[in-house]
C-alpha cells in the first residue's frame, strides 16, 4: 500500500499553509512534529479529504481521491484535534452512530464497537452520556471511533494534548497496537510521544518538511553537537545570547545548559548524546519561545 | 444512519422544549375562538359549551337544500315581519326586527339570513338580513341567477383587472358549484379555515429544531470526522435529509392534529360535506369544507417541505445554527407586515405566494396567476412553488455539506 502525496499545497489568502509537499507513504508511524502553525494539522485535513489542496494530488496504490470516492474513505481513520462530539449520545451509540457512517454492517458494527470500547477501557462507561466524560475519556472514544473500519490509513492529529502523563502513555502504547500494517500519521508538538511509537520523523516548518528520517537516524544531522556546561547565571545569560540553548537547568546557584553547536561552547563543555528533543527545539527553539 | 440522525435530532432538549412550546402556543391560538365563543338569546350571552349546543340545535332545522323555494319562502317570512310596525325598530339608520320578531324568527337563522342577503348586495355593500325586507315579495328569489349575476359583477369590477381568460376560468370553476346549496351547522370547520396562517408557528419550530443539522456539525466541531468517514458526503447527508424531513412531518402532524382537533372536539365534525359557499357563495372553488381545509392543509405541507429544504440550504451554508435562523425568521414572518392593496399586480401576486400569505387559504378572492393564455389559481401556483422550491434546494443544501472544507 502506498499514499502519494504529490506537489500538495494550501493556501489562504497570501499565506501558503502547505508548501509543495511531496512524499511517498507505506506502512509505519509516520510523527509529524512542528511548531504550531507549521501547517500540520492542514496537511492532515487534506490527506483526509476535507479540506480541498490549493494544488497538488493525493493518490492511493496509483489511483487519485477523486477516482476513489468512497473508496478511498473506506482506507481512513481520522482522530481531529479537539474534534466534537455529540453530547447527547452514550459512547456506544456514538461509536453505532460512526459505523453507521463508515459502512459497517449492523452486527459487524456492534462487534466492533465491543472490541474497541473494552480496549481503550471504556466498556463500564458505554451507556454513559459522552457530557459526562473527561478529556482522556473522550480522546481515548475518538481514537476508537477512528479505528471502527480497520483502517489502513490511521491519521491522529495531537492524540496526547490535554492528557496527564499517565494517560499518554495508555494512548501511546494503544497507537502502537493499533498501527500494525498501517500508514499512521501522528502529529504533535510533544516530543516525547513521538519518539516512543514513531518509525520515521517528518519534521514540518512553514508548511513544508525539513527532515524525513527514520527514527533510529534522525537526530544524525546533530551527532557531535550537543553540549552540556555548568555555569554561574551571569555566564548563562552569556551564553544564551552566544549559542543555541536548548535546555537550561538550575543546579543550586549554577546553571546546567544544553547547547547545540558545532564546536564545544567551552572548555568545560562535556558532549552528550542528540535527542529528538535536541533536534526539535534546534529547529523551533525560536517558535517555542514565542509561544511561551 | 436515519435512525441515528432522528435520535441526534430527540435527543435534545431544546428539541423537546421548542416542540412544547409551540403546541402550547399552537393550542392556545386554536382554542382563543373556542374559548371567546358566544351566542346570544332572548335572555342574554351564552358561552361556552352551552352556547355550542345552543347554536347546534338551532342550526338542526336549517339543515335542509337551499332551494329557489325554499330561500323564496323564507324571504317572505321575513318581509312579513317587517310589515308589521310593531316588530320593527329604527336607529335613525336603519331599521331591523325586535322583540319577538327577532328572538324567534331572526336570531335562530341569521346566519342564514345574512348569507342569503349578502348574496343580493352589491359588492361593496354589506346590509345583513334587512336587505330581505327591500326585495320583490311578489316574484321568485332567483337565488342562484343572483349569485351568478354578483360573481360576474365582482369578475367585471375594473379594480380587480382580470383579463378575460382569468374571468373564463374562474366562472368556469364557479359553475361546477352543485346547486341547490346544502345548508347546516360548520363553526367548526370555519375556525379552521380562518386560522390555518398561524401553523406558521409551527413550521417555524420545525426549522429551529433542523437548523443545527449541517451546522450543528460545524459548529461543534464533529464535521471532520464525518465527512472523512466512507459515507460522510453521500449516504449521510440523505439521512440527515430524511430525518429531518421525518421530523418535520411528525412534529408539523402533531400541531395540524391539535389545530384542527380542538375546533373539531368542541363544535364537532359536522359540516364537512357541506359546500365552502354556505360560508360566503362568492366562493367560486366547488369544494365542501372538508377538501377545502386538505387543500389548504396540503399547501401548507408544501410550505413545511419547502422551508425545511431553505433551512437545511442555509445551514450547510451557514457556521452556526443561529445564523440559519437570522435570515429564516425574516423570511417566514416579513410578509405578516405587507398587506395587500389588491388581488392584482405584481406586488399584491408575490405576496399571495409568500410563506407566511401562502398559509391563508384566500379562497374567495379570485387570486389567479396567468402565463400567456394559461391560467392557474393560487393553490396551484402556490403547489408548484413551493415543490420547485424543494425540488431545488435540496440537492443545493446536499452540494453545500458535501463542499464544505474544515479550516
Amino acid at each position: 500500500m502506498e499514499l502519494q502525496l504529490q506537489h500538495l499545497s494550501k493556501q489562504y489568502g497570501s499565506k501558503r499553509a502547505v508548501d509543495d509537499i511531496t512524499i511517498n507513504l507505506t506502512p509505519g508511524v509516520y510523527g509529524l512534529l512542528g511548531a504550531n502553525g507549521a501547517g500540520k494539522t492542514t496537511l492532515m485535513r487534506m490527506i483526509c479529504g476535507v479540506l480541498k489542496a490549493t494544488s497538488g494530488n493525493i493518490h492511493l496504490n496509483g489511483k487519485t481521491m477523486q477516482e476513489l470516492g468512497e473508496r478511498y474513505y473506506a482506507h481512513l481513520g481520522y482522530m481531529p484535534q479537539d474534534f466534537g462530539f455529540y453530547p447527547d449520545f452514550t459512547a456506544r451509540e456514538f461509536m453505532l452512530y460512526m459505523a453507521a457512517v463508515k459502512g459497517l454492517g449492523k452486527e459487524k458494527a456492534k462487534s466492533r464497537t465491543e472490541e474497541l470500547l473494552a480496549l481503550v477501557n471504556l466498556q463500564d462507561k458505554a451507556d454513559k452520556k459522552i457530557k459526562s466524560f473527561s478529556g482522556g475519556m473522550k480522546q481515548r472514544l475518538g481514537i476508537a471511533q477512528a479505528e471502527l473500519n480497520n483502517p489502513t490509513i490511521l491519521v491522529l492529529d495531537e492524540p496526547t494534548a490535554g492528557l496527564d502523563p499517565k494517560e499518554r502513555v495508555r494512548f501511546r502504547n494503544l497507537i502502537s497496537d493499533f498501527a500494525k500494517e498501517k500508514i499512521v500519521i501522528l502529529s504533535t508538538h510533544i516530543v516525547s510521544d513521538v519518539s516512543y511509537i514513531a518509525d520515521i520523523i517528518l519534521l514540518m516548518k512553514n508548511g513544508s518538511f525539513l527532515l524525513q528520517e527514520p527514527m533510529a537516524t534522525v537526530t544524525d544531522s546533530i551527532k557531535g553537537k550537543v553540549w552540556e556546561v555548568l555555569v554561574d547565571e551571569y555566564e548563562a545569560a552569556r551564553y544564551s545570547e552566544q549559542f543555541s540553548v536548548v535546555n537550561l537547568h538550575h543546579e543550586n546557584n549554577m546553571v546546567r545548559l544544553r547547547i547545540i553547536d558545532k564546536v564545544p561552547p567551552s572548555p568545560a563543555a562535556i558532549y552528550v548524546e542528540p535527542s529528538l528533543e535536541d533536534l526539535f527545539l534546534y529547529h523551533f527553539g525560536e517558535e517555542v519561545k514565542e509561544e511561551k | 444512519m436515519i435512525k441515528y440522525e432522528f435520535l441526534k435530532i430527540m435527543r435534545k432538549k431544546s428539541t423537546l422544549i421548542i416542540m412544547a412550546v409551540s403546541l402550547l402556543v399552537t393550542s392556545f391560538l386554536f382554542g382563543l375562538p373556542i374559548m371567546q365563543y358566544q351566542t346570544y338569546s332572548e335572555d342574554g350571552v351564552i358561552k361556552g359549551k352551552e352556547g355550542i349546543a345552543f347554536s347546534k340545535k338551532q342550526f338542526m332545522d336549517l339543515s335542509v337544500p337551499l332551494s329557489e323555494e325554499y330561500i323564496t319562502e323564507i324571504i317572505k317570512e321575513v318581509q312579513q315581519l317587517f310589515e308589521n310596525p310593531d316588530n320593527v325598530g329604527y336607529d335613525g339608520n336603519e331599521q331591523f326586527l325586535i322583540g319577538d320578531a327577532y328572538w324567534n324568527d331572526i336570531a335562530p337563522r341569521e346566519k342564514l339570513l345574512n348569507m342569503i342577503a349578502k348574496t343580493y348586495d352589491s359588492p361593496n355593500e354589506n346590509s345583513g338580513y334587512q336587505k330581505l325586507a327591500s326585495l320583490d315579495g311578489n316574484s321568485h328569489a332567483d337565488f342562484y341567477q343572483a349569485l351568478q349575476t354578483k360573481m360576474q359583477t365582482l369578475l367585471n369590477a375594473p379594480e380587480r383587472a382580470l383579463s378575460d381568460e382569468q374571468k373564463e376560468y374562474w366562472s368556469s370553476m364557479s359553475g361546477k358549484v352543485e346547486t341547490p346549496l346544502q345548508y347546516g351547522y360548520y363553526e367548526g370547520w370555519e375556525i379552521i379555515m380562518s386560522s390555518l396562517e398561524l401553523l406558521m408557528i409551527a413550521i417555524l419550530s420545525v426549522c429551529v429544531v433542523v437548523a443545527p443539522i449541517f451546522s450543528g456539525e460545524y459548529q461543534a466541531g464533529t464535521d471532520a470526522v464525518i465527512l472523512s468517514a466512507k459515507y460522510g458526503k453521500t449516504k449521510l447527508i440523505s439521512a440527515k435529509i430524511m430525518a429531518s424531513f421525518l421530523f418535520g412531518t411528525l412534529a408539523f402532524t402533531l400541531h395540524v392534529v391539535v389545530a384542527c382537533g380542538l375546533p373539531l372536539a368542541t363544535f364537532g365534525t359536522d359540516g364537512w360535506n357541506l359546500p365552502i359557499q354556505i360560508a360566503n357563495t362568492m366562493i367560486p372553488y366547488p369544494f365542501t369544507f372538508l377538501q377545502a381545509a386538505l387543500l389548504s392543509i396540503f399547501i401548507i405541507y408544501l410550505i413545511l417541505f419547502a422551508m425545511i429544504s431553505l433551512t437545511l440550504f442555509l445551514s450547510s451554508k451557514m457556521k452556526t445554527p443561529y445564523l440559519v435562523l437570522l435570515v429564516l425568521v425574516p423570511v417566514l414572518f416579513l410578509p405578516m407586515f405587507l398587506m395587500p392593496n389588491g388581488t392584482t399586480g405584481a406586488y399584491n401576486l408575490m405576496l399571495f405566494l409568500l410563506p407566511y400569505r401562502a398559509a391563508m387559504p384566500e379562497i374567495g378572492k379570485f387570486i389567479s396567476y396567468q402565463l400567456g393564455s394559461l391560467v392557474l389559481d393560487a393553490f396551484s401556483v402556490r403547489a408548484i412553488l413551493y415543490a420547485i422550491l424543494t425540488i431545488v434546494l435540496l440537492p443545493v443544501a446536499r452540494g453545500g455539506f458535501q463542499k464544505h472544507q474544515v479550516i
